[in-house]
C-alpha cells in the first residue's frame, strides 16, 4: 500500500551571496542578469588575480556562548538565518525544540579561518587561541545552527561537494515525511578560501575573468560563496519541494562522465519522484559551471530529457560557483522566481554569456533578458541541477500552484 | 501498523542484513564477536590491505579510504554492491590530508590536483562508486559526536525515498591530526563498519527514535560525557552482537524489533 508523502513546504528563505545580503537584492540582481557584483581578489592564489563572487556585506559576529563556532562560514549561515528569524522562532515554538531538525550542506566549512589560524601558527608557533576545531569539522555548521536556534532535533551536515546544498533539502524533506521532525532548517553555506581556489586552480578549472557557460569560448568556472537557509514544514500550499533525483557517476573523482548519463539519471529521477512528465517543467537552472566538460555533458543530458525548447540558464556568472552552497543557492533562486511570480507568469533569470554558442553541444533555449513563461495549467514547476566532485548528482523540483 | 513504504509509521525501521567491521587486530567476524563479549578501546594505528582493489586505485588510498572500502565491500556481495544506495558517515573524513594541503596553501606552495580532489568529504564515496560500478544515490555526512547516529538517520532518509532498495551505511574514522586531537574529546580509534540496511527481510530489525535520555544538551551529547571508551559505531556493533533490546547514544535510540514490550498498567 502506498502512503502518500506529506507536503513539504519551503516556508521561508534567507539568502546571501555576491548579489546582496537579502532576498530582495538577490532577486533584483538575478533578473538584471549582469555579473557586475563579482570582484577581483589578489589574495587567494599566489601570483594570480581572480574574479570571484564574494559576499561584500558585513557579516554578523558570532558571540559567546557560541564564540567557538566563530568563523566566516558560520557567519554567512547566520546572516541567512537571521533574515528569517521570525518564522523560524514561530515554527520552533509550534513544533517544540526537540521536533526541529537541522540539515545543512557545505564543502568548505571554516577552512578560510583554519588557513588564518595556520598563518598565525607560522608566525607565533601555536594555533590562534580563537580557533576551534568546531570551525573546521564539517559537522560544525549544523551544530552551530542548531545551537543558535536552540533546537534539539537531529543536526547534521552533508558534504558531497557541489551537490551538498541540494542534497540537504532532499534529506530534510525525508525527515518530515518519516514523521521524525515537524520542521527542518535546511540549506547550505560555503566560503571562498585558499584551499578551494588553489585546488581548482591546480585542476586548471578556473577561467580568466567571468565564467562563460555554454559558449564555444568557455574555459572554466568562476568561484563564489554564499548561504541559503530554508524553513521546511509538512504543510500544503506556498512553494513546495516536490521532487529529488540523485545519482552517482562511478566515473572519475574530478570530471563528469562525458556521456551525461549521471546528470540524466538525476533529472529523470527528480521527475519520477515528483510524478511529472518533462513537459511539466517550465524552467531549468543549469549546473552550468562553464567548464568545457560540464556544459557539454549537461546540455546533452538536458536535450535527451527535455529536448531543446525548455528555457534554461546558468546563474553561475552572476554569483560564481559557491560549491557546497550552490545547490541551496540555486534552489533559492528558483524559490524567488516562484515567490515573485504574478498571475501565473514566471520571470526567468537570463543566461549570461558572450553569445557565442558552442556548435558542438545541443542548442538549448538559453533564457534571454526580460524573458518570462506562463504555463498553460497555471502550476509553476522549476528544476535545478547540482553535480559534484566524486560524481555525486542531485536534481530538485520546486512547485507553486496558481 | 508498519507498511512496506517509506513514509509514516514504520518508516523509522531498518533491518541489518549484513555487517562487516575492521579495526587493527579486529579483522574478522570471530574477533568482533569476542570483542563484543569483552569490549575495549580500539587500536589507533593500522589499516587493512584492501587487496580486493585494483593496484592503481589501492596505491592512492589513504588509511581512511582503505578502512571505508574494506567495510563497504565486506558488508555487500558482488551482486548487491552496484545496486545499493550508500551513506558514508565520518566525523573527520579526509581532514588530516586537508590539513597537509592547508599548510601548503599557507606556505604559498602549489597543490597537487589529485590530492585536492581526494580530500573532499565524499572522496571515499566517489572511490567506492568507481570501484563498485555503483551509480545510485550517495550521501556523505558529519555530525560531530553524533556522526554515527546521524548516518543511520540519513540511511533511513534513503529508505524513505526508495523503500525497496537497500542502503549501505559505512561509518569510519581514523585518529585526528595531533594539532586538533587535543581540542576534541572523543573515544579514539581507527575503524570501519559497514551495515547493509533494508526496510524488511532477513537480519535483526531496529526501530530508530529521538527519545534517547542523553537528549539534554542543545546539540546532543557533550563529547566524552558518559560515553563508552570506543566509538559509537562499534558500540552499535556490540549492541547488535550482544542481542540487547535497547541502545541509546545521546538523544538517539534503537529498539530491537520483535522485542516483547512490557505491559504498561
Amino acid at each position: 500500500m502506498t502512503v502518500a508523502r506529506p507536503p513539504c513546504r519551503l516556508a521561508a528563505l534567507g539568502v546571501v551571496n555576491a548579489l546582496g545580503g537579502d532576498a530582495e537584492s538577490v532577486w533584483r540582481g538575478l533578473v538584471a542578469g549582469e555579473p557586475s557584483r563579482l570582484s577581483w581578489n589578489d589574495g587567494l592564489v599566489p601570483g594570480r588575480r581572480l574574479l570571484v563572487g564574494a559576499v561584500t556585506e558585513k557579516l554578523p559576529e558570532i558571540l559567546a556562548p557560541l564564540a567557538r563556532y566563530g568563523c566566516r562560514n558560520n557567519a554567512m549561515a547566520l546572516a541567512a538565518l537571521r533574515q528569517i528569524e521570525g518564522p523560524l522562532r514561530e515554527a520552533i515554538a509550534r513544533a517544540g525544540a526537540a521536533r526541529v531538525g537541522v540539515v545543512l550542506g557545505t564543502s568548505t566549512s571554516g577552512v578560510s579561518d583554519a588557513e588564518a589560524a595556520f598563518r598565525y601558527q607560522r608566525e607565533h608557533g601555536g594555533l590562534d587561541p580563537a580557533f576551534d576545531y568546531a570551525q573546521l569539522e564539517f559537522g560544525g555548521l549544523a551544530a552551530f545552527a542548531a545551537e543558535w536556534l536552540g533546537v534539539r532535533g537531529p543536526a547534521y551536515t552533508l558534504s558531497t561537494a557541489c551537490s551538498s546544498g541540494a542534497r540537504a533539502l532532499a534529506s530534510a524533506r525525508s525527515l518530515l515525511a518519516m514523521g521524525l521532525c515537524d520542521a527542518v532548517v535546511a540549506g547550505a553555506a560555503d566560503t571562498l578560501c585558499g584551499l578551494t581556489t588553489n585546488g581548482f586552480g591546480a585542476l586548471q578549472a578556473i577561467c580568466e575573468g567571468v565564467t562563460n557557460p555554454c559558449s564555444k569560448n568557455r574555459s572554466g568556472l568562476t568561484l563564489g560563496e554564499g548561504a541559503a537557509m530554508f524553513l521546511l514544514t509538512p504543510e500544503p500550499g506556498g512553494i513546495q519541494l516536490t521532487g529529488a533525483g540523485e545519482s552517482s557517476e562511478a566515473h572519475h573523482m574530478s570530471a563528469p562522465d562525458p556521456s551525461g548519463a549521471g546528470a540524466e539519471a538525476a533529472m529523470r529521477g527528480a521527475l519520477e519522484d515528483a510524478g511529472l512528465a518533462p513537459e511539466a517543467i517550465a524552467y531549468l537552472n543549469l549546473h552550468g559551471t562553464g567548464t568545457p566538460l560540464n556544459d557539454a555533458m549537461e546540455c546533452q543530458a538536458v536535450a535527451r530529457v527535455f529536448g531543446t525548447a525548455l528555457p534554461v540558464s546558468s546563474t553561475k556568472p552572476l554569483v560564481g560557483h559557491a560549491l557546497g552552497a550552490a545547490g541551496a543557492l540555486e534552489a533559492a533562486f528558483c524559490w524567488l522566481m516562484l515567490e515573485r511570480s504574478e498571475r501565473g507568469a514566471l520571470e526567468l533569470p537570463p543566461h549570461c554569456f558572450d553569445g557565442e554558442r558552442d556548435p558542438e553541444i545541443p542548442a538549448l533555449h538559453l533564457v534571454g533578458k526580460g524573458e518570462s513563461v506562463r504555463p498553460a495549467d497555471g502550476t509553476l514547476r522549476v528544476m535545478t541541477n547540482s553535480f559534484g566532485f566524486g560524481g555525486n548528482n542531485c536534481t530538485l523540483v520546486l512547485e507553486r500552484r496558481a | 501498523m508498519s507498511g512496506p513504504e517509506g513514509r509514516g509509521p514504520g518508516s523509522t525501521r531498518a533491518h541489518v542484513r549484513r555487517w562487516f567491521a575492521w579495526s587493527p587486530g579486529l579483522e574478522d567476524r570471530a574477533a568482533w564477536e569476542a570483542w563484543a563479549q569483552a569490549p575495549a578501546a580500539l587500536a589507533l594505528e593500522g589499516h587493512p590491505d584492501a587487496s580486493f582493489l585494483p593496484p592503481m586505485l589501492r596505491r592512492r588510498c589513504t588509511p581512511l579510504t582503505r578502512l571505508v572500502l574494506t567495510a563497504a565491500f565486506g558488508a555487500s556481495t558482488e551482486e548487491e554492491r552496484p545496486r545499493v544506495r550508500t551513506v558514508f558517515a565520518t566525523r573527520h573524513g579526509s581532514i588530516n590530508e586537508s590539513i597537509e594541503l592547508l599548510h601548503q596553501v599557507v606556505a604559498g606552495e602549489r597543490l597537487s590536483p589529485t590530492k585536492f580532489s581526494h580530500t573532499v568529504h565524499n572522496a571515499q564515496a566517489g572511490l567506492f562508486c568507481i570501484a563498485a560500478g555503483n551509480r545510485e544515490a550517495s550521501s556523505s555526512l558529519a555530525a560531530g559526536a553524533d556522526t554515527f547516529a546521524c548516518g543511520w538517520l540519513e540511511a533511513l532518509t534513503h529508505l524513505e525515498r526508495e523503500p525497496g532498495r537497500p542502503v549501505l551505511l559505512v561509518a569510519s574514522d581514523v585518529p585526528l591530526d595531533p594539532t586538533f586531537a587535543v581540542l576534541v574529546k572523543e573515544p579514539p580509534g581507527a575503524y570501519g563498519l559497514g551495515l547493509l540496511l533494508a526496510r524488511d527481510g532477513a537480519g535483526p530489525g531496529f526501530d530508530f527514535d529521538l527519545a534517547g535520555r542523553g537528549a539534554s544538551g542543545p546539540t546532543g551529547r557533550d563529547p566524552g560525557r558518559g560515553a563508552q571508551p570506543w566509538p559509537d559505531a562499534t558500540e552499535f556493533l556490540r549492541f547488535l552482537l550482544a542481542g540487547e533490546e535497547r541502545l541509546e547514544l545521546g538523544r538517539f535510540g534503537w529498539t530491537r524489533l520483535g522485542t516483547p514490550r512490557l505491559a504498561t498498567s
